[in-house]
C-alpha cells in the first residue's frame, strides 16, 4: 500500500449543519419574545426580536464559514509495534483571512481535539489509534465540528478518510536464544575488512561513493541510495529462519522474529530473514530492520 | 458538551451582563429587587474567589420562597409587567447561586435577553434604544464565552459580537418593516401599562394652565403641506368650557349634539398632519376650526375633536382647518348654555358690564371696551401671578390685576356674559416652535392658553384672546419670548420691536444650544415614527409608499424571506466565491505573470510554471535570475511542503513587486 499524502478541503457539499439544543431553546425564546411584542405592540420589543433572530441566521453563516474550505491533511504515520498506540497527525490549515475558532476533531462520538486556527495559519492534532494487529492500520475517519460563535448551531462535515495507513510490525517476543540454522553455523569473526569480492550488505550512500557500488535496482524500485558492500566474508552473518521456530503458532513465529530482528540490529550484526517462500538477504541498518519487520508485519496477510 | 464548572472569568462575563441587561430597570423598579440581584452574583463570585460560604439547596429554596413572598408583598400578585419583571430579576440573582453547568449559563443569559426587552415596557426612548444594544452586544459576547472555551479574549469576543450584530441590522430591519402588525393586543395590557402622562386638564381653575406651562414636555408636533399660517393664527383647539360655578370653568353638559358640524370657511384650507404625544385625556388638538373629523373622533358641535377613548399612544392624524369662518347661528339652547353665570359672585363685574352695554349696546363694542379696560388700567401679564381667593374674577379684576392668559379669559368671558354677550372659553395652545431642522412645529405643554370666544349675529362664533390686549408679545413671538422678556426684567405691552428684537436677539451659544435641540428633536420624531409608532397604520402607510397596497400575509412573508436571502447572499458570497485566489502565493505568481506579458511574454495555457520560467529566462537573459527565483520560490510554495513557509512567502512577494520586466 503506498502511503500518498492527501488532502481533503471542506466544501459546501461537505458541511452540514442543525440547531443544538440550546439554539431550539433560544427559538423558544424569541417565540416568547415576539408574542411579548405583539401584546403590547411595543415596537422595541419587535426590532429586540427580529435583532436576536437575525443574530441567530447571521451565526449560521459564521458556523459555516468556520469549517468552510478548511483543509485537512495526514501526514505518514511511523511504524509501530502492536500494542503501542499507532499516532496519525492531521494537520488543519487554514488559508483564509479568517481565523477559525472551536474547532473539534471527532472520532466517532469522541472529541479528540478543539483547536483554534489563526488566519493562513495552521495547527496539528495527533491522532493516537490502538495498534491491536500488525499489518496495515488504516488512518481513522475523523468528521469536524463546530458550534463556534454561539453554540446555537452546529456544523459538521461528512467522515473524512485518509488514504493513509500505518504498518503495524509484530509485537515483539520477550528475549528469546537464537536458534541457529544447524547447517550454518555462524562463523565466529570479528571485524570487518572492505574491499573484499563477496557481497555482504549494503549501507546508506554517502558522498564519495563509488557510483559502481550503488545498487542501482533498488534506486530502480524507488529506494533510497543504497551502496553495496563487498567484504572479506568474515562478518557474522545471522539467519533469522521461520523453519527454525517449530511448535509455535505463526503469530508466536513473527513476534520471536521480529525480536530477533531487533536485538540484531541493536548488535549491528548482518542478518537476513527467511520465511517460507521469501528471504531477505543478509545485510543491517535501519532500512534493512523495517525491511524484514515489513515482511513479518505482512506475512501471510491479504495485501 | 463539555461541563465546565463556572470558572471566574465565565462568571464575569455573565455578570457583566447581567449588569448591563438589568441596569434600565433601575429606575423603575423598587431599589431592593435590584439589590438582590447584585447580592445574589457578588455572592458566587466572593465563593468563587474568596471562597464564602456556599449555599445548599435548603437555603436556596428557602430564599427563593422568602423571595416570591416578598415580591407578592410589594405588588399584591405575581401577575403583571412589574410583578413578572421584578419575579425576573430576583430569581435569575438566585440562579447565580447555582450556576454550574453550560446550559445554567445558557439559560441566565437568555433570561437577561427578555430583562432587556422588558425594559422597553416602561419607556421606548431613543436612549433606552442604544443601551439596548450595547447590552445585546454584551450578552451575545457572553453567550460566545460560556458555549465557545475558545482563545478568544474579552475584547475580541466583543468585537465579534458587535460585527455580527452589526451585520444582523440590515436583516432585522427588512423584517422589522415587513413583519405584518396588528392592531390591539393579543391579551388586553395589564393595567399598569400606561401611568405618569401630562395633558390639558379637562376643566380650568386659577392656576392648573399655569402649572401646564411649567412643563417643557412636547404636546405635539405638526408638519404643514405648505407654508404654515403666522404664529398669531396657530390658536390650538382643545376643549371649550361653558359651565361656570364662580370659581372655575367646566365643560358643559349639553355635548351629546349633531354629529355633522358645519361652518363656512372664509379663507383658504390649511392642510396638517399633527403628531399628538398621549396624554391620557381625549382631546385631538386642532387648528382653530378643524373641518374634517379624522378616523376614530367624535366631532363636537364647539368646533372640537374628541378622540374614542382617552389618548394612551401617540397619535398620527392629518387634518384640514380654516383660520377664518363664519359659524353661522345659535340655537336657544346653547344661547342659554353660553349666557349661565353664577347669581351671587362678582358683583363688581357685573356692574361694570351692565354699565357697558347701556354705553355701547353692540356686542363688537362691549368687547372692545372690555379689552380697552385691560389695556387702560394697570394690568399686567405675568406668569407667576399672585393667588386668588374665592371670588376670582372680581379680585382679579378689581384687586391683584396681574395674571395670565386664564385669568384674563376668565374674566373677560365673565363681562361679557354679564353684558348678554354669548361667550365661552376655550382651552388649548397657542402657537409653537418651528423646527427648522425637520421643517415641523414642536408645540409644547408650556404653549398652553386659554382663550374666549363670543357670538355676534351675523358672523358666529369670534374668537378673541384677551391677552393679546396686555401681552401682544405672547401671541406675536410665543411664550418661550414673553419667558426671555420677563426674564430680563421687561415690562410687556410697551416695548418697541427694536427693544423686543434686541432683547430677543441669540447669543451664538443660545443659537448653537437651539439648532442643536432642533436637531434632537427631529432625531426623536424619526425615531417615534418608525420605532415607537410603528404599528398597523403607518405599515401599511410604508407599504402603499412602496407600491404594495393591500397586500397578503403569504406574500409579506414571501418579501421577508425574499429580502433577507438577498442580505445572506451578499455575506456569503465573498467567501463562497474566490475559489482560485485563495492560494496568496499563486496571486504573486500571476501578478508577476502578468508584468511579464505586459512585456510580450505570455505565459500559454498549457505551460507549466517551471516550463514557463525556463522559457522566460531564455528569452530574457537579462531577468533570468530573477525569473528563475521567483519561479523557484513559487514553485515551492505551491508544492512543496503543506504549510506555506512565511519567509518564503514574503520574499516571494518583494520579489513580485520589485520585478520589472
Amino acid at each position: 500500500m503506498s502511503v500518498v499524502p492527501t488532502e481533503v478541503v471542506l466544501g459546501r457539499r461537505q458541511l452540514f449543519m442543525l440547531p443544538t439544543r440550546y439554539g431550539l431553546l433560544f427559538a423558544l425564546l424569541l417565540v416568547v419574545q415576539l408574542l411579548a411584542a405583539i401584546n403590547y405592540g411595543n415596537g422595541l420589543a419587535y426590532a429586540l426580536t427580529f435583532l436576536l433572530g437575525s443574530l441567530a441566521v447571521v451565526s449560521m453563516l459564521y458556523t459555516h464559514r468556520n469549517l468552510f474550505r478548511l483543509r485537512l491533511s495526514a501526514s505518514a504515520c511511523a511504524p509501530v509495534f502492536a500494542g503501542d498506540a499507532a499516532v496519525f497527525r492531521l494537520h488543519l490549515v487554514n488559508a483564509t483571512r479568517t481565523a477559525r475558532y472551536g474547532v473539534a476533531v471527532m472520532h466517532g462520538k469522541k472529541e479528540i481535539a478543539r483547536v483554534d486556527i489563526s488566519a493562513q495559519g495552521f495547527t496539528d492534532v495527533d491522532l493516537p489509534v490502538p495498534a491491536l494487529n500488525r499489518g496495515w492500520l488504516a488512518s481513522p475517519a475523523v468528521t469536524m465540528h463546530t458550534e463556534f460563535p454561539l453554540g446555537l448551531l452546529y456544523s459538521w462535515s461528512h467522515r473524512v478518510e485518509f488514504n493513509h495507513a500505518c504498518l503495524v510490525y509484530p509485537r515483539p517476543a520477550a528475549p528469546t536464544p537464537l536458534h541457529t540454522h544447524p547447517m550454518e553455523s555462524p562463523e565466529a569473526v570479528s571485524g570487518m575488512k572492505a574491499g573484499g569480492d563477496d557481497f555482504i550488505g549494503t549501507r546508506e550512500f554517502q558522498p564519495g561513493d563509488s557510483p559502481r557500488h550503488v545498487d542501482w535496482k533498488a534506486v530502480a524500485r524507488g529506494k533510497d541510495w543504497q551502496v553495496k558492500q563487498f567484504g572479506a566474508g568474515q562478518q557474522v552473518t545471522l539467519w533469522l529462519d521461520w523453519d527454525t521456530l517449530t511448535g509455535l503458532d505463526m503469530e508466536s513465529r513473527l513476534s520471536v522474529l521480529a525480536r530477533w530482528v531487533l536485538d540484531a540490529q541493536q548488535q549491528d550484526l548482518l542478518y537476513g530473514l527467511r520465511l517460507p517462500e521469501q528471504t531477505v538477504n543478509p545485510s543491517n541498518g535501519e532500512p534493512h530492520q523495517h525491511e524484514c519487520l515489513k515482511r513479518l508485519a505482512l506475512f501471510e496477510l491479504k495485501s | 458538551m463539555n461541563t465546565t464548572t463556572a470558572d471566574k472569568r465565565v462568571l464575569l462575563s455573565l455578570m457583566a451582563a447581567g449588569a448591563v441587561a438589568v441596569a434600565p430597570h433601575a429606575g423603575e423598579l423598587p431599589f431592593w429587587i435590584i439589590a438582590v440581584f447584585a447580592v445574589g452574583a457578588a455572592w458566587r463570585y466572593g465563593i468563587e474567589v474568596f471562597q464564602w460560604y456556599r449555599p445548599g439547596k435548603l437555603v436556596r429554596v428557602t430564599l427563593m420562597l422568602l423571595l416570591l413572598v416578598a415580591v407578592f408583598r410589594q405588588f399584591h400578585t405575581l401577575l403583571g409587567r412589574d410583578p413578572g419583571m421584578t419575579l425576573l430579576i430576583t430569581l435569575i440573582g438566585l440562579k447565580f447561586l447555582e450556576l454550574k453547568t453550560v446550559r445554567d449559563h445558557v439559560v441566565s443569559l437568555f433570561v437577561f435577553y427578555l430583562i432587556i426587552l422588558g425594559s422597553f415596557l416602561y419607556s421606548q426612548s431613543l436612549w433606552l434604544g442604544a443601551w439596548a444594544l450595547l447590552a445585546v452586544t454584551v450578552c451575545t459576547a457572553a453567550l460566545m464565552h460560556v458555549t465557545q472555551p475558545t482563545n478568544l479574549n474579552i475584547a475580541q469576543r466583543l468585537r465579534l459580537s458587535g460585527v455580527m450584530l452589526a451585520k444582523a441590522v440590515p436583516l432585522m430591519i427588512i423584517v422589522y418593516l415587513l413583519f405584518p402588525r396588528i392592531s390591539g393586543t393579543l391579551w388586553g395590557l395589564p393595567a399598569d401599562a400606561h401611568s405618569g402622562l401630562t395633558g390639558m386638564p379637562d376643566m380650568m381653575q386659577p392656576g392648573n394652565i399655569r402649572q401646564l406651562s411649567e412643563s417643557s414636555e412636547i404636546a405635539f408636533r405638526v408638519s404643514f403641506e405648505g407654508a404654515p399660517p403666522a404664529l398669531r393664527e396657530l390658536y390650538w383647539r382643545g376643549l371649550v368650557l361653558t359651565e361656570f360655578d364662580g370659581r372655575g370653568w367646566q365643560r358643559g353638559v349639553n355635548r351629546a349634539g349633531q354629529e355633522q358640524v358645519s361652518f363656512t370657511p372664509l379663507n383658504e384650507a390649511v392642510r396638517y398632519h399633527v403628531t399628538l404625544e398621549p396624554s391620557n385625556k381625549p382631546w385631538m388638538l386642532a387648528l382653530d376650526l378643524p373641518a374634517i373629523r379624522p378616523k376614530g373622533a367624535r366631532y363636537q358641535p364647539d368646533f372640537t375633536l374628541e378622540h374614542r377613548e382617552p389618548i394612551r399612544e401617540r397619535l398620527n392624524y392629518t387634518l384640514t382647518s380654516y383660520t377664518r369662518y363664519n359659524t353661522g347661528a345659535l340655537d336657544l339652547a346653547e344661547r342659554v348654555l353660553n349666557l349661565q353665570l353664577p347669581g351671587n359672585t362678582s358683583p363688581r363685574a357685573h356692574a361694570l358690564a351692565r354699565h357697558w352695554q347701556q354705553q355701547h349696546g353692540a356686542p363688537l363694542q362691549i368687547a372692545q371696551a372690555a379689552l380697552d379696560n385691560f389695556r387702560r388700567e394697570n394690568f399686567v401679564y405675568t406668569l407667576s401671578p399672585p393667588l386668588l381667593g374665592d371670588d376670582p374674577v372680581d379680585e382679579f379684576l378689581f384687586g391683584t390685576r396681574r395674571g395670565f392668559c386664564e385669568h384674563y379669559a376668565a374674566a373677560f368671558v365673565t363681562l361679557m356674559r354679564a353684558a348678554g354677550i354669548p361667550s365661552r372659553v376655550v382651552l388649548g395652545y397657542l402657537g409653537g416652535e418651528l423646527n427648522t431642522a425637520g421643517d415641523y412645529l414642536i408645540v409644547r405643554q408650556s404653549d398652553a392658553h386659554a382663550w374666549a370666544e363670543i357670538w355676534m349675529a351675523g358672523r358666529g362664533w369670534v374668537r378673541v384672546d384677551p391677552t393679546g390686549a396686555i401681552a401682544p408679545e405672547r401671541i406675536e413671538l410665543g411664550l418661550d419670548a414673553v419667558r426671555r422678556l420677563e426674564l430680563q426684567g421687561l415690562a410687556l405691552g410697551s416695548l418697541s420691536s427694536e427693544a423686543v428684537q434686541r432683547a430677543l436677539a441669540l447669543g451664538w451659544f443660545e443659537y448653537v444650544a437651539r439648532h442643536a435641540h432642533w436637531y434632537w428633536d427631529l432625531t426623536n420624531l424619526t425615531w417615534y415614527r418608525w420605532v415607537v409608532d410603528y404599528g398597523k397604520e403607518r405599515q401599511e402607510r410604508f407599504l402603499a409608499s412602496l407600491g404594495f397596497e393591500d397586500i397578503s400575509w403569504g406574500r409579506l412573508v414571501g418579501l421577508v424571506c425574499a429580502g433577507a436571502l438577498l442580505v445572506l447572499l451578499v455575506y456569503a458570497l465573498p467567501f463562497w466565491r474566490l475559489k482560485k485566489t485563495h492560494d496568496p502565493s499563486h496571486a504573486a505568481y500571476l501578478r508577476f505573470c502578468r508584468k511579464l506579458a505586459r512585456a510580450g511574454l505570455a505565459r500559454a495555457p498549457y505551460e507549466g510554471a517551471h516550463a514557463f520560467g525556463e522559457r522566460a529566462a531564455r528569452k530574457r537573459a537579462d531577468l533570468a535570475a530573477s525569473i528563475s527565483e521567483i519561479t523557484g520560490l513559487y514553485e515551492d510554495l505551491r508544492y512543496g511542503p503543506m504549510v506555506p513557509d512565511q519567509v518564503k512567502f514574503t520574499t516571494l512577494k518583494k520579489r513580485v513587486a520589485t520585478f520589472r520586466a
